[in-house]
């Protein structure tokens, strides 16, 4: 056979190591550096629907829910979280108060506090660097979309890590579930800012395990940078 | 013409130099999966499921293409391998192209650069005409390690 069908053998061969060295590198690599062999992306197959940075619209006010982009669903009701996220709790089993560390909100004005309520019937809402920096000032959690490396160059202060592209994003949202924050308390997530939709891919998957107030600050963490607004270093929390 | 173009002085180089290509372009990929998901990702070519499974694999496809050229081993078919894979990319620019998605090549390397809509198409433009002088160099290969005799490294080693 081999003699006949060379190419058939040698590529079978060729092949066969490919993948047997994926797999070792993949198991013995760096955890950020690591892929899950399966894990599903939605939107995979879409185009964005405009080329230029430019020309995609900037949302000074939070997106209502007809113009949600196409790599997104926006269900009428609560989505079915995505398999590797933790499903929303049991009516039986009330979620726990918020624990983490950052200063309790201010009173918020009526204005305001319907500009950031919770929006179960879509994954998330897109807000401006303004209303970012209000939502930071009342204490809100953070969460950097972007990769663990990037993350420890420079992010947001006090801003939470969850690469998305990292195999163990999911586990870390599974995480994040459990530590038993407000499902109705809002959540900033951003990544790079232009083209970027590793935020909007985290905020997904918060929302898929129960989160109703993602907030996507779009312009992402050069524009926080650029504005001279808290930042800091350091590793991944 | 054919004997110029099958001389053992220019098939030894090809061999070596689009191996050692294969091989400089496979180290990012393998270092970084995560970022190479995600340039592969934004060609919006490849099934969500599919995606991971390929950058895992495809980078070592590359290496093994670049070693078989480079030391001499199962040359056809890392030529033919070779051929394949440029094809491909060919194809996933063209398109992008097409569809007007600017994309980052990905192909020598995986992080993102902050480049407008017409400097990625521009490249885009250049990657094809690359690829496509690559495939010339790929059809050399296989030209002239068709026949029996010294051509090449392989028949080479054999003596």
């Amino acid at each position: 056979m081999s003699r006949r069908h060379p190419f058939l053998a040698e590529g079978a061969i060729l092949l066969a190591a490919a993948i047997a060295a994926a797999a070792l590198s993949n198991r013995i690599g760096p955890a950020e550096r690591r892929l899950a062999w399966v894990r599903d992306y939605p939107g995979a197959l879409t185009v964005p629907n405009n080329g230029s940075p430019a020309s995609r619209p900037r949302s000074a006010t939070p997106v209502p829910a007809a113009s949600v982009p196409d790599t997104v669903a926006a269900p009428p009701a609560p989505a079915k979280p995505e398999s590797a996220a933790p499903a929303k709790p049991p009516a039986a089993k009330a979620p726990r108060a918020s624990t983490h560390a950052s200063p309790p909100a201010a009173p918020a004005a009526a204005s305001s506090a319907d500009e950031f309520a919770p929006h179960p019937e879509i994954p998330w809402k897109e807000i401006a660097p303004e209303q970012a920096r209000t939502l930071f000032d009342r204490g809100a959690l953070f969460m950097d979309a972007r990769r663990t490396s990037v993350y420890r160059e420079g992010h947001i202060r006090g801003a939470r890590s969850i690469a998305v592209w990292e195999a163990d994003a999911d586990d870390k949202v599974k995480a994040f579930y459990e530590e038993g924050h407000d499902p109705k308390a809002p959540i900033v997530v951003y990544c790079s800012g232009g083209d970027c939709e590793d935020s909007h891919q985290l905020a997904q998957k918060l929302y898929g395990a129960g989160f109703d107030a993602v907030f996507v600050y779009k312009d992402g963490y050069p524009d926080w940078q650029r504005r001279g607004w808290p930042v800091e270093t350091g590793e991944a929390r | 013409m054919k004997k110029l173009w099958t001389h053992p002085w220019l098939t030894v180089r090809v061999q070596i130099g689009l191996g050692l290509t294969f091989l400089v372009a496979a180290v990012p990929k393998v270092l970084d999966p995560p970022s190479f998901a995600h340039m592969i990702y934004n060609y919006r070519l490849v099934p969500g499921p599919a995606l991971n499974a390929f950058a895992l694999v495809m980078p070592w496809i590359e290496i093994l293409t670049g070693a078989a050229l480079v030391l001499g081993f199962f040359v056809r078919t890392a030529s033919k391998f070779a051929g394949l894979l440029l094809l491909a990319f060919i194809l996933a620019i063209g398109a992008n192209l097409a569809r007007d998605n600017a994309v980052q090549c990905g192909c020598f390397d995986v992080h993102a650069a902050d480049k407008s809509h017409g400097q990625l198409l521009g490249e885009m433009r250049w990657v094809l005409i690359r690829d496509a002088a690559l495939e010339l160099l790929v059809a050399q290969l296989l030209l002239a390690t068709r026949s029996p005799g010294p051509e090449g490294l392989q028949t080479q080693r054999e003596r």
